[in-house]
């Protein structure tokens, strides 16, 4: 099953401008996997999990998803898609700050924003969550990753590899 | 954050610093996503630039907030603002190819290989990986605290937040139309008083 670069680049674009804050992970499954049907549940959990020990932004999870859908094409059409508009439109805010910082709707846009950020980002925790754990020993791991993560400064990168580890002698 | 610092005090850096040029941009970005693995980009990118005394913190703290306000990757939004702000457009693409370079070839020769074989992953690959998918959702459990940590802070905000994640998670409404809905309600409750 092969997408088309096109219908590749439109819609991780579409998943690009509605991500705020972070990943849209709610989103994503709800187009890449139930509408479009271009990658499972599991390629999901297993393409974020990759995108976290990768230089860069976590979100290079993108390209990998591009890939199954539609190859080297897909791959990149995905990246692209993703970043580039997004980015556009950054650079753009940025030149036009000095008039938006003193807009008296700015503060207001933010406190709007944000509650939504929020919601956007704990669903995306019951969506990884279904995807990737699927017995007690992996809520365990995610349990003692989280604790490890919020109370010391271990590398993240450092704990997800070694969670890898665990998971492959354990036979997760 | 809340700190008085005014951008113009702050704006002559003491010994003076080569300009930005394009290649050293392109090398700055590409330094932050080497030691940015696993996060933190935003921070690696504030040392790099102050050290560098390209940006002051007080504009750095500009580009940052304005990233949270844009959709998309917080880290390349940032990257492309900062690149905007000091080279222009071009400035800005250098920026984003610099930062997203080095995990694209990680990424697509990691994915090449995982999802090529024929058979599918081998059982000890694929169990590493699941136990790779319980700890990234305990990253993405601390990426999320503070921002409910500050949401908890906005008047309305965890009633506003609660009524999104059951939108989007139990109903699995349209992502735009929660958008638009929360977006409204948050901009009445949080209007701007007249008179300010």
């Amino acid at each position: 099953m092969t997408a088309e670069p096109l219908d590749i680049l439109l819609t991780f674009a579409r998943l690009g401008l509605v991500s705020f804050g972070g990943a849209n992970l709610p989103e994503i499954e709800r187009v890449l996997v139930e509408q479009k049907g271009w990658i499972t549940p599991q390629l999901l959990a297993n393409g974020f999990a990759l995108g976290q020990v990768m230089p860069g932004p976590n979100m290079l999870a993108m390209t990998h998803y591009g890939f199954a859908a539609g190859g080297w094409l897909g791959a990149f059409a995905a990246t692209l898609g993703f970043y580039g508009p997004t980015a556009l439109l950054s650079a753009a805010a940025m030149t036009a700050w000095q008039r938006l910082s003193r807009w008296r709707w700015l503060p207001s846009l933010r406190s709007a924003l944000l509650p939504f950020g929020a919601g956007v980002l704990l669903a995306g925790v019951l969506v990884l969550a279904r995807g990737s754990i699927h017995s007690p020993a992996g809520a365990l791991i995610a349990a003692a990753s989280f604790a490890l993560l919020w109370r010391t400064c271990v590398n993240a990168a450092l704990i997800v590899v070694g969670a890898a580890v665990l998971g492959a002698v354990l036979g997760l | 954050m809340s700190a008085p610092t005014t951008p113009a005090a702050s704006a002559a850096p003491a010994t003076p610093t080569p300009p930005p040029t394009p290649a050293g941009l392109l090398r700055l970005f590409v330094g932050v996503a080497l030691v940015g693995i696993g996060g933190g980009l935003p921070a690696h990118t504030r040392r790099a630039l102050t050290t560098r005394g390209w940006m002051t913190d007080a504009e750095f703290a500009e580009a940052y907030t304005l990233a949270q306000l844009t959709p998309g990757p917080n880290a390349v939004n940032l990257a492309a603002m900062i690149g905007a702000r000091l080279l222009g457009g071009g400035g800005a693409a250098l920026a984003v190819v610099g930062i997203l370079t080095p995990g694209l070839i990680a990424m697509l020769t990691v994915t090449v290989f995982t999802l090529g074989l024929p058979g599918g992953l081998p059982p000890a690959v694929q169990s590493g990986l699941r136990g790779a998918a319980c700890a990234a959702l305990g990253v993405m459990l601390t990426a999320a605290l503070p921002v409910l940590k500050v949401t908890a802070g906005i008047r309305f905000g965890p009633t506003l937040a609660v009524i999104t994640f059951l939108l989007l998670a139990v109903l699995r409404a349209d992502l735009l139309l929660v958008l638009a809905g929360t977006v409204i309600v948050g901009l009445i409750l949080h209007r701007p008083r007249s008179g300010e």
